[in-house]
Parts: structure tokens; sequence; C-alpha cells
């Protein structure tokens, strides 16, 4: 690899698993597959894998936050939240006309961001850490679920946007590109399978450079001894924030998804039900992983609605044994360990080749 | 209105809300202060305590029995997750947040398949008195005294008994209480099993006053939460002091501008104390005093 | 010329003084040691000169600039480093990693990888670079936690017990790699119980006793001084 520019290069990495042609060959296929499933599908199963594509982006932040940065939030579905009800008041104001709908993405998943640099300066700069961290994440979380759903009055309204309280925001338009011919518009199949699949994609990669990055180093380093980092020059609350607001805008941009997806948004989105689901699909997957992030958010999400065909009280509690469970046995993850059992299995064939 | 029936107002005010918060607290701060453990499953432990309150009551027990054994059934069951779960992952903190998160879930799902979406209620007994143009329910004071015996119990469970005297040493220097022969295990086990029976009594004690849900938990931990990030790790020192702290926020910003206001109120207040107190109020006073 | 200058340096955690106005020159180029017994404010002492306490009152100067508001990390910058006493590698880390994040901050690319491989060297720790930190033996941790110190190229590098839990051969090691940095100008302010090791490298030695400076001197002299053969003996009794 060594003819590709440097940042390339950091697309495998020691805070990467998955490296060498086999790899990237497998890699290459898998989505070569997924670019093709459309074809050979119909438009409600798109639509519906689009909805578990729409989810692995917030799986991605609490691994960056959680896995890579060692500090355990639980207010990843606040940021999901608030930027799906930003999505959802800008463009009931604005529209959709001139490719609104996508500057309405970037603004949404904006806010968030600045929600969590807020949050974040008072939590890493008051030296909450560990548990507490995890706490009053998820106190901020439920109390916007609350707010939300109070907001049931007609006061509650932001210009042509109603908040609607417990039964949420809807109606709003889903993302529009503008184009020649005439926009196009995603609505929840083919088109918007694409877009996601894409942006996917870049935020995959985009991410794996990143944590073997240099940044990356130091995020790792801070969990595994903030003290060690800090007198190595790091200013590790900086570095923590900064991390904090990443996880934070990828949350947010499965918000927006997840409202342009569905075209409505409630308040239970950030409840306390809600905030588990991330948590567990990521601790079942593998935290300190990318890939093993993806793959395990992907398996769960599908167990989990092939579950709720018998009620989905019985598939949550599925899914409250399955968390414990992967504490308890197997704490760094299935999909991970799997994984890593394979690659050793790799290397000792290969080994044993030569 | 005269000014003493005021003054009667925002007292009675600051007492429901100071006892709210304490009672939800306290079985939470117990394990935090004791173990260093966050049980995310707290509200569940609450909830187990009302839902057993009101099925006894059902069944013709008086209420104060039903509310013990509300108390005394969570207590068994938080031995019992001590014993299969906790007692596990004492040397990874932030795991047991989330495995007591996964319980959290197990609790509220399998309770609305085993007993529905909600329960019949008890009655609030004793009814209520007049001040003034207002009238105002005497259970509450019983709560607000509950509340205060509750401080009271803890301060001499844990300085006056021999398990406390134990369960402090254990906490302070683990290993060296371990070489002196404590059974530290059966400590954290008895420690576990009094927080959560601690939230069994609130659950109990709250149960006449609203909806029996499977989620009722959630009405709690957030009120829970904010009073042990604020006090930190002393029960008394902290969780006292916070709680009354942040019944004044809480009283008068719900006066001011309603029960949302009030909460966020609790959490305005929280993150900005953490900010100035990181290790909290008992941090705070503890470095003051030593 | 001072590198390192303590002015009426106070710390009391509630009304325990830690250290009692502690006055202490540093001066550019030496090997000075500090000793003392348990308890007497040595560890507390560097976490004042660090920046993870604050003190109550007093100064810190380093290279003539006053330090004291610094955080920690701005400290490092200025050409400060440390190696705590319980070794603080990142143990899920690989080896060479734990170099890397050492070294990333003033090294790129290339440049990076090179002073990677001659830390590696200079280590012994060539064979083990893939390895996890964690799984090294308690004197190869140390040595990698001296290593990342030292990649900093600090002016001043506080060791705080170098020697703690190595034989007599590898303490006699890095007492050779304290001198041999220190001749190529590095200051050194530690910490040692290993009055072998204080011989061989310090050049000045000060001895602290309930949080103040009790003795100061060249380690004959200090050896010499009755008075510290009296606290040590004190506490032996004790």
């Amino acid at each position: 690899m060594n003819g590709l520019p440097g940042f390339l290069r950091r697309l495998e990495g020691p805070q990467t698993v998955g490296r060498g042609p086999a790899f990237w060959i497998t890699f290459a296929i898998v989505f070569a597959i997924a670019c093709a499933y459309p074809l050979f599908s119909d438009g409600y199963t798109v639509g519906n894998t689009v909805y578990f594509f729409v989810w692995v982006f917030i799986a991605l932040s609490l691994c960056v936050i959680w896995g890579y940065g060692g500090s355990l939030s639980f207010g990843q579905t606040a940021f999901f939240g608030i930027a799906g009800y930003s999505y959802g008041i800008l463009t009931l104001n604005f529209g959709s006309a001139y490719g609104f709908t996508l500057a309405a993405l970037v603004l949404a998943v904006v806010i968030a961001a600045l929600f969590a640099l807020l949050l974040g300066y008072f939590m890493f700069f008051g030296r909450i850490a560990g548990v507490f961290l995890g706490i009053v994440t998820l106190a901020v979380t439920l109390m916007l679920e609350r707010f939300m759903a109070q907001t049931a009055g007609p006061e509650w309204r932001i210009g042509a946007a109603r908040l609607n309280g417990f039964n949420g925001m809807s109606a709003m338009p889903p993302l529009t590109i503008p184009w020649s011919g005439g926009d196009i518009v995603l609505l929840a199949d083919i088109g918007l399978y694409y877009a996601v699949l894409g942006l996917l994609l870049l935020v995959y990669l985009g991410l794996r450079i990143l944590m073997n990055s240099s940044f990356g180093n130091v995020i790792v380093a801070i969990r595994e001894n903030p003290e060690r980092a800090e007198m190595l020059g790091y200013d590790v609350r900086k570095y923590q924030l900064i991390t904090f607001v990443i996880g934070a805008a990828l949350a947010g941009i499965s918000g927006v998804l997840y409202t342009a997806w569905g075209q409505y948004i409630t308040p239970s989105s950030m409840g306390m039900t809600a905030a588990a689901l991330p948590l567990i699909w990521v601790a079942v997957g593998g935290r300190s992983d990318l890939t093993s992030t993806v793959i395990g958010t992907l398996v769960v999400l599908a167990a989990f609605q092939a579950l709720t065909i018998y009620g989905s009280q019985y598939a949550l509690v599925f899914m409250g044994v399955l968390l414990v469970l992967t504490v308890l046995i197997a704490p760094n993850g299935l999909v991970l360990g799997a994984m890593n059992l394979i690659s050793r299995l790799v290397a000792r064939r290969s080994k044993g080749d030569v | 209105m005269d000014i003493a029936t005021h003054i009667f107002s925002a007292l009675y005010q600051f007492g429901d809300a100071f006892a709210f918060l304490v009672l939800s607290a306290c079985g939470l701060a117990v394990i935090f202060g004791m173990m260093g453990v966050i049980n995310l499953a707290h509200g569940e432990f609450i909830m187990c305590g009302a839902y057993v309150t009101a099925s006894t009551v059902h069944l013709g027990l008086p209420l104060p029995l039903a509310i013990l054994a509300g108390a005394i059934v969570a207590a068994l069951v938080g031995a019992l997750v001590e014993l299969v779960v906790i007692r596990h992952l004492y040397d990874r903190p932030l795991d047991t947040i989330v495995a007591t998160w996964g319980l959290s879930l197990i609790a509220t799902q399998g309770t609305l398949i085993l007993v529905g979406s909600s329960m019949a209620g008890v009655g609030t007994p004793f009814g209520s008195f007049q001040v003034g143009e207002y009238s105002y329910s005497i259970y509450r004071l019983v709560l607000f005294a509950s509340a205060l015996g509750v401080l009271g119990g803890l301060y001499m469970l844990f300085n006056w008994t021999r398990f406390g005297v134990l369960a402090r040493a254990t906490i302070q220097v683990p290993h060296m209480a371990a070489a002196l022969g404590v059974d530290t295990r059966l400590i954290y086990s008895l420690t576990f099993a009094c927080g959560a029976g601690l939230a069994g009594l609130a659950g109990g004690l709250y149960a006449p006053t609203m909806t029996l849900v499977p989620t009722m938990g959630a009405t709690f931990i957030m009120e829970a939460f904010v009073t042990v990030v604020i006090g930190g790790a002393d029960v008394f020192l902290g969780t006292a002091p916070a709680g009354a702290i942040l019944a004044v926020v809480k009283s008068v910003m719900t006066s001011w501008q309603g029960q949302l206001f009030g909460q966020i109120g609790l959490l305005v207040a929280v993150i900005i104390v953490v900010r100035v107190l990181p290790k909290g109020i008992s941090g705070f006073l503890l470095r003051e005093r030593t | 010329m001072a590198l390192l200058e303590l002015r009426g340096l106070n710390k009391h955690f509630g009304g325990l003084h830690v250290t009692n106005s502690v006055d202490l020159v540093l001066e550019a180029g030496e090997i000075h040691c500090l000793i003392g017994p348990n308890g007497a404010g040595k560890s507390t002492l560097f976490r004042l000169i660090l920046g993870e306490h604050h003190p109550g009152s007093g100064d810190i100067l380093f290279a003539g600039e006053n330090i004291t508001a610094l955080k920690p990390f701005a400290r490092i910058h200025r050409g400060l480093s440390v190696k705590f006493q319980v070794p603080g590698v990142f143990k899920g880390l690989s080896v060479r990693q734990n170099l890397e994040i050492a070294l990333q901050r003033t090294h790129r690319s290339v440049e990076l990888a090179r002073g990677i491989d001659r830390l590696l060297t200079f280590l012994n720790l060539e064979a083990e670079q893939m390895q996890t930190a964690g799984n090294l033996s308690h004197g190869q941790k140390q040595w990698l936690e001296i290593g990342m110190a030292i990649s900093l190229k600090p002016q001043l590098l506080l060791l705080d017990e170098p020697t703690a839990g190595m034989s007599p051969e590898e303490t006699h090691q890095t007492g050779e790699m304290v001198q041999r940095l220190n001749a190529d100008g590095m200051t050194v302010l530690a910490i040692e119980h290993d009055m072998a090791f204080v011989r061989q490298v310090a050049q000045r030695v000060t001895v602290l006793h309930l949080g103040q400076v009790f003795a100061q001197g060249s380690i004959d002299e200090i050896v010499a001084d009755e008075r510290v053969a009296a606290i040590y003996l004190g506490q032996a009794h004790a």
C-alpha cells in the first residue's frame, strides 16, 4: 500500500480489526452485494434495510465515545432526538425546494454537535468521568424526553412546526436532491438506500482513518490511562470533548436520517428503552472496533425485528438478557471475539503454508 | 392569603420535594457510596416495592406492613441480583452500569408481560387538612417524616451496628478488612440488598400516591441520579444536603413555572454544581472538615 | 542557573500539612535525589510540580517562568516529563504504539517511525515491540515508561522511584542510563529509596521530612548527618 497517499494508509492500523488483501477483498464483495441487493428485492424490504442502516450511525457514535474513548455516554439518543427534531422544524418551515433538505441535514447535525459541545464542556471540564458521565448524560436524555412529551399545546410551535407533545412531529419532507430534470425525492426505498449506503461507506472509512491517525492514538491512550496521556503533553479534556462532539454528530446523522426515513419523530425516541438499544448493539458487537460494531448492530437489529413478531416486550426482554450475558461472558463483544478468532486462525494457516 | 399560609405552603412544597429526592436517592446512594456501583435498575427496585405493596394491600394486609413487605421483597431480589450479576463485575464499574441497564430492561418488559400494562392502585390514606384556602395531604407529611426516619435509621445502621462498622471498614480498605477476617463478599451482598430494600421502601411509600405502571421507575431515577451526582459518595454528608438544596430549587421552580421546570431546574443545578464541585457536596464537606 | 525553583510551597489536605513551605532550587544540569521516610511528602511534591495538585500557597518557577497556574499538559510542553511510581504504560496497546503516542506530538511520519525504532533499541525492547504492554514483565514496563518519559526530550525529568522492583543489576543499569541522559544535558529529580542508586547518581540530595526540607547536601554530608539517621531510625522504631 506504499503508493497510496498518507491518509489512506491509515485505513489499516492497530485500532481497527481487518487488514491485508483478504479483508479488503471480502469488504469489496460485501459492498458489491449491498449495491446489487435492491435489484433482487422489493421496495418494502429495501426500505426496511435502510431503517437498519440508519441506526448504524448512532451505534458508531457510541463505539467512538465508549469503545475508543472510554467514556460511557447514555446521551446518544438525546443528540439523535435533537437532530431529528431540528430537521423537522427546519424543513417544515422552509420546505424542500432548492435542496434545502440537505442543508437541513447538515444544520441539524451541527445543532446536535453544538449541544454536545455545551454539555461536554461542563462535563469534561468539570472532570466528570466514569460512572458519573453515564448518569449525567442519561439524566439529560430523560429530561429532553419529558420536555418534548409535554409540548402538546398549540403554544409549542416554532414557526410553522408544531411540536405536538407525546405524539411527536410528522409530515416533514423527505430528503430531496435538486436535479436538472426535476428533484430526486429520497423516499424510504431504493433512492434513500443508495444515499444512506454511500454515506455509511464514507463514515465507516473516514472513522477507520481517524481512529488509526494520531488523534485516534490519543483517545485510545486516554481510555487506557488518562494520567499518563496528560503527562505526555496531551490536553485530555480537549480530546475527550472533541470525541464527544464527533460522537454527537454521528448520532445526529442517525436522528436526521430516521426522521427523513419515516417522516416522523417522537419523544419516545429519546426514552429509556430507545437509549438502551444502541448500547446493546455496540456491546454485543464489540465496542472497541468499528467493523464489529457495524456487523453487531445489523445482526442484533435483524434478530430484534424477527423477535418482535412475538411481541415487542418479549424481544426487549431477550435484548436485556443478551446484554447481561454479553457483559458477563464476553465483555469485549461477540462479533469482535469471533473476528479475532478468525484472524488468528487465518494467521496460523498462512504460517503453516510457509 | 396571609404571610403565614404562604410560608406554610412553601415549607410544605419543600418538604414534599425533599422527601421525594431523599427517598428516591438513598438506596442508590448507599450502593454507590459503599460499593462504587451505579445501579441503573434502581428504578425497577422501586417499581418492585410499589407492586408488592399494592398487591399485598389488595390481599388485605394493612398498608404499613405492606410497605415493609415491598421493601423486604426488593431487598431479597437485590441479594439475588448481586449474587448472579453484580458480584462478577466489581472491577469493571462501567460494565456494571451496562449490565444493570440490561436488568432494568428485563424487569420493565417482564413486568409488562406478567402483570400487564398497569396495576390497580392503592388509595392515599389519611385524607387532607386545610391551611388558609388550600388543602394539603396528610400522607405527604408522613412521607417527609419517613425520609427523615430513613436518614436517621441509616445513620444508626452505619455508625452503631456491627454490620455498619464492618461495612465502612470494607469500603475504606477492602484488602485490610479481608485480611482481618471480614467476609467482604457478604458485606457487599448485604449492602446491595440494603440499597435495593431502600428502593423498595421508596416504592412502597409512594405506591399510594401514583399510578402503578411497569415504567414507573423512570419517574424516580432522574431525581435519584441528580441527588447522588450532586451529593457525592457519602450518604449523610451528601444525600441529605443535596436533597435539601435540590428540594429548594425544585419547589421554587415548580411553584413558579410548573413541574417540568422544576425538573429542568434540577438538571441545570446538577450541571453547574458538578462544574464547581467535581466530587460533589460530600467531597467538598469532607475536604473542609478533615 | 536555576531550572526549577519552588518558593514556599504549601499543600494541606484539611488540617494535615503535606508540604509545609518547601523551598527548593534545582540547578540546570544536576541530578538531584529526593529522599525521606514514608509520608514525608515526596510524591505530593511531585504532583505539585506536575500540576496534578494545586498548592494552597507558594510558587513554582520553571526556567524563570511562573508555572503555578498552568495545567499539567502545558507544563509538559514547557519541558517537564515524569515517570510514575506505579508503571503508567498503556496496558492494552502494543509497546510500539505506546512509544508512538509519546513521540507523535513532536515527530511526523518517517521521522516518527525512526524515532520509535531508536527508542526500541535504546530500551532493548525490539523483540517485544508488537506485544501488548500489559504483558511485559515489571522491569520491562518500568523501562518502557522511562522510554516514553525521555522521548519527550525534557529539560527536567522527574523519576518517582525509578528502580522499585528492579534487581541490583537492573538498578545499576538504570543508574547508568540516568547518568548518560544527564551527560546529554537533562536535569533529573528522582525520588528514591534505594541508597545504592542515590549514591551512584546523585550530585545533590534533599531530605524531606514531615512536609519540610530537613537537610540538603552531597550524599556524604547527608549520610554523615546524625539528625537524618535519627528520623529514619525514629520511623523504624515507630
